[in-house]
């Protein structure tokens, strides 16, 4: 028996099928209401206002049933709206941009590489070849501590770089929103390995003298994905309290989990993750509507960490020399495709038009009952959405995505230049290269975004927010003095 | 002078970091190519110290230091570079923003302290740099900080010769005070204007006897030599410099501040290790000095130096200073074509010693070393040594401190082996142990004033003595 879609899809004729096939399911209902409505109007139009006054009156309808009626349709419509949950704005975002002073050219990391390392020449020739393929530019940061040979680690320099990225971030935060700290009802900070007492968000609470009464959380240990772990927190909480500003800080502090021992598969971590950080402000309020960037639709959370394997990916750990490094095994792109399938089939019906669905279920129906050798079908992402913001984990993370959902070299040219010009900064990475989009003049009204992170545990989670305004260049943020450098050409391996 | 430096365990315990360019180059920046002067020098490199007192650091952090130093770079593109050697065998810079090495320390004395004890000595205030064994990977400056008890600093600079010379080093140095002070860094910089070199007919064109061929210590750019050099600096204050003018010459000069000592000092020096070296006293000596007038700042580092030679039939230990004298101004003939000639015909893959193959005088007086200021405030000291020269010797002349009437005099930095430098030492008879210029400095502060100064001349010697009210202080050098 025939596939439902033929093969050929380079055909011109089969375009326009499919076109037509899309318009025609995604708007069934208006096509379906149109013949109806313009039946009922004719209808009318011939009874002529005479013949509708008599049917109106020979209905008989006294004031108790109107009422009743006008009663259960206003009963009805207040129930409605009094469940639909809050619109959460995203009203702003302020990226950190690190200071020249950190800055790591690929000759220096490899330097240091080669003298801290240098009873390993083993070692050092699989940094170097990470390095060559890793997709890293020559502008990513690392903080000041880790420019030394050996790096030294202390607490007071961790709460150093601590306090310059997240204070920067915020304050750039406060410029741009004119929120006053006055004014922040919740606050969510999400650093995942580094952990003081008092906490970060009891850090912030102190620089900016916070409220007393302020909601204040801090997640750690939550990976590369806390960052819309934290967005879902905070849609949660101003479901519940009215009237509310929420700020996330997103980062990854570097300086005490460099790692420096000389297992390969901890020292992955070294060449890719470097300084970087976020604040975004979200809002429940009505008057923050008109200048919110964004709004957020849907978050879907999905946690594989039920499967053993899956747990045991990301796993941080004492080498044989009792230094302490995050080992990642060899099957975790194989992990993250089985993650990101759980997620889009959660995702997918949240998003995805109706025609996309309609086949999704035939292919599901028929392999299932008719034929199990059809290929199945995935659905076309790219009609969902506009944009995408895909964690820049690593070259081949972006990879493997791109492969998956079938994007363009345009889809994830976000991710990949923010994997080039900032690294992995993990949470914070997203919010990277949402700026990006923005700063090239690519994000109009009523665009979507989706944002896909994935992180230790094994967890995928991704969020849509819908643009609410056109946002116009030039705009302020990291990306400013190079935006015009880019789209850079990345190398398959770069030379040294 | 001639051992590997120390890998194994750093003499004093450094924190070491690297300082690169604030922007990235780009891929059409990448290859410096450097001329024969360069590779001529490769197996040197040039150290100096500035050392401040705590009235100028005036707390200033290590990130303060290194700071001006990201900007900076900018313009120095192949100085964060790293020694390549291309696919004929020819050396060449990649300008890979590997960056400069930046070593920090901590010292337990006070300034006074160190000095007393290492005068003017270079060697522990600069990290002990050679380039290799991994060319690709060694970094071709390494700058130094050693932070003093009583708040000192000083600054000492480890700079590869084949990047520029002993003035490119100083305008290194002198730019990132000046960037620390505030002011922005050049954009970029301009080549420098060589002169052609004045007298044609003194030029030699074939067989230039002011190198040798070196041999390299394993993978190390250092010359084996067959002796190990030591190095000591000798200051000579402008009242020393006065009376060996006049009674070295027979003409009546006007002494002023720029009056050049190079000529008189450095035959001085021949006349003593002629003296020293009997019969096998060196008849054949090198000059090296700079072909480019007027050093700026802005300038592109370089190797601009000229090098002659002296041939004479004298014997420089019975020869009067004035004939030496007459034989450095007039009778040098420049090498530099010559030098260019060998240099091509090895396409560059040769490995030369300059300073050190003959006796070799460096005139660096022009090199204004106490022009960088931290602050606002000039170095207390600042001195300059070579590393990785030849066992024939080297003498450098540089400017000395600011004494109390503003005359600067000069510091000699000589390296010789070891036996001849002690003897060297004897024949000079420097007291060493009091410094008159610092001493004084710090008296004038204190609102001593000098109540008598006496200078006795005999046949042999002569002896300055300065009495403050509360001490007094004697120099003598002996002349035979």
């Amino acid at each position: 028996m025939p596939p439902i879609l033929p093969d050929f899809s380079s055909s011109v004729k089969l375009k326009y099928v499919k076109l037509g096939y899309q318009y025609l399911v995604n708007h069934i209902i208006t096509l379906t209401l149109i013949p109806i409505m313009i039946g009922v109007s004719i209808e009318l139009i011939r009874l002529g206002p005479n013949e509708i006054l008599n049917l109106w009156n020979s209905l008989n309808l006294n004031l108790v049933q109107i009422l009743c009626s006008s009663f259960l349709v206003i009963f009805i419509a207040t129930v409605y709206f009094m469940s639909k949950p809050r619109t959460i704005y995203l009203v702003d975002y302020a990226c950190f941009k690190p200071p020249v002073t950190c800055r790591v050219p690929f000759a220096t990391f490899m330097e240091h590489s080669r003298l801290i390392l240098k009873n390993n020449p083993k070692s050092v020739e699989f940094q170097m070849r990470i390095l060559e393929r890793s997709g890293l530019g020559e502008e990513t940061c690392l903080p000041p501590s880790i420019h030394y040979i050996p790096p030294k680690p202390t607490m007071e320099s961790a709460r150093g770089e601590a306090e310059l990225v997240i204070f920067s971030a915020m304050d750039s935060l406060f410029e741009k929103t004119g929120l006053k700290p006055k004014d922040i009802d919740i606050l969510i900070v999400n650093c995942s390995l580094f952990s003081p007492t008092p906490s970060l968000s009891a850090m912030v609470i102190n620089k900016y003298k916070l409220r007393s009464n302020i909601r204040s959380f801090n997640l750690s240990g939550m990976g590369c994905s806390a960052g819309l772990i934290s967005i879902d927190l905070a849609r949660d909480l101003l479901q519940v309290h009215p009237n509310s500003n929420a700020v996330v800080v997103s980062t990854e502090i570097i300086t005490p989990n460099y790692y420096q021992g000389n297992e390969r598969a901890m020292l992955l971590p070294n060449c890719l993750f470097r300084m970087g950080g976020a604040a975004i402000m979200l809002s429940n309020r009505t008057t923050e509507k008109r200048r919110a960037k964004y709004r957020l639709v849907h978050v879907v959370r999905t946690h594989k960490g039920g499967d053993d394997k899956a747990y045991k990916c990301v796993f941080e750990e004492e080498d044989k020399e009792g230094k302490v490094g995050i080992s990642l095994q060899k099957d975790l792109m194989a992990i993250a495709g089985e993650a990101l399938k759980s997620n889009i089939t959660t995702m997918g019906p949240l998003v995805l038009p109706a025609s996309e669905q309609l086949l999704f279920l035939i292919t599901l129906i028929g392999r299932k009952i008719f034929n199990p050798k059809w290929k199945p079908y995935i659905p076309d992402f790219k009609q969902a959405f506009e944009h995408f913001c895909i964690h820049a984990g690593g070259r081949a993370v972006i990879d493997e995505l791109q492969k998956n959902l079938q994007l363009s070299t345009e889809h994830v040219e976000a991710s990949r230049m923010t994997l080039h010009r900032f690294g992995n900064t993990s949470s914070s990475s997203l919010w990277y290269e949402l700026n990006y989009i923005e700063s090239k003049g690519r994000m109009k009204k009523g665009d979507r975004v989706w944002q896909i992170a994935f992180g230790s545990g094994f967890k995928c989670n991704s969020a849509v927010w819908k643009c609410n305004r056109s946002i116009k260049t030039p705009i302020d943020g990291p990306w400013t003095d190079c935006i015009d450098r880019y789209p850079v050409h990345i190398p398959e391996i770069v030379k040294l | 002078m001639g051992s590997l430096p120390n890998l194994e365990t750093p003499p004093q315990i450094s924190r070491i970091s690297t300082v690169v360019p604030a922007t990235p180059r780009g891929e059409e920046n990448s290859a410096y190519n450097l001329n024969y002067m360069d590779l001529l020098m490769k197996l040197h490199y040039i150290r100096s110290i500035y050392l401040f007192n705590s009235k100028a650091v005036q707390n200033l952090s290590i990130s303060d230091l290194k700071a001006p130093m990201f900007q900076l770079l900018d313009s120095y593109s192949h100085v964060s570079g790293r020694v390549r050697i291309s696919e004929s065998g020819r050396p060449f810079i990649k300008c890979n923003d590997a960056g400069v090495r930046i070593a920090e320390s901590h010292c337990e004395k006070t300034l006074r302290e160190w000095l007393d004890e290492k005068e003017y000595s270079v060697d522990e205030l600069v990290y002990d740099h050679v380039l290799g064994p991994d060319l690709a990977f060694s970094p071709l400056v390494f700058v130094k900080f050693t932070f003093f008890k009583c708040g000192g600093l000083s600054v000492g600079l480890s700079w590869a010769h084949i990047l520029g010379d002993a003035f490119s080093a100083r305008n290194f140095i002198t730019k990132w005070s000046h960037t620390l002070a505030g002011q922005a860094p050049p954009k970029s910089l301009h080549m420098p204007n060589l002169t052609k070199p004045q007298f044609l007919s003194n030029s030699v064109y074939d067989n230039p006897i002011s190198i040798k061929r070196a041999t390299t210590i394993e993978e190390y750019w250092l010359a084996a030599t067959d002796s190990y050099v030591a190095t000591h600096t000798f200051h000579i204050t402008s009242k020393q410099l006065h009376h060996l003018l006049t009674t070295s010459t027979s003409t009546n000069i006007n002494i002023n501040t720029k009056t050049k000592y190079f000529e008189i000092i450095s035959a001085m020096i021949w006349k003593c290790i002629g003296q020293i070296r009997g019969n096998f006293g060196p008849r054949v000596v090198t000059i090296c000095t700079t072909n480019i007038s007027n050093r700026a700042e802005n300038e592109f580092p370089t190797n601009g130096s000229v090098l002659s030679k002296i041939e004479t039939s004298l014997s420089p230990g019975e020869s009067e200073i004035s004939e030496l004298v007459k034989l450095i101004a007039e009778k040098k003939m420049n090498e530099n074509h010559g030098l260019e000639k060998m240099m091509e015909e090895g396409e560059g893959k040769d490995d030369f010693i300059v300073y050190g193959a003959k006796l070799t005088f460096v005139d660096l007086e022009e090199g204004n070393f106490y022009g960088v200021k931290i602050n606002g405030q000039k170095p207390i000291l600042a001195n300059c040594d070579f590393r990785g020269v030849g066992d024939q010797g080297v003498v450098l002349v540089l400017s000395g401190p600011e004494d109390y009437n503003g005359n600067n005099g000069r510091m000699v930095t000589i390296s010789l082996p070891g036996k001849e430098l002690d003897q060297l030492k004897c024949k000079l008879s420097f007291s060493c142990k009091l410094q008159p210029w610092n001493f004084l400095r710090e008296s004038e502060q204190r609102g001593d004033t000098t109540t008598a100064t006496t200078i006795t001349t005999t046949s042999t010697t002569v002896s300055v003595t300065m009495a403050t009210t509360n001490i007094a202080t004697t120099t003598t050098f002996v002349l035979r």
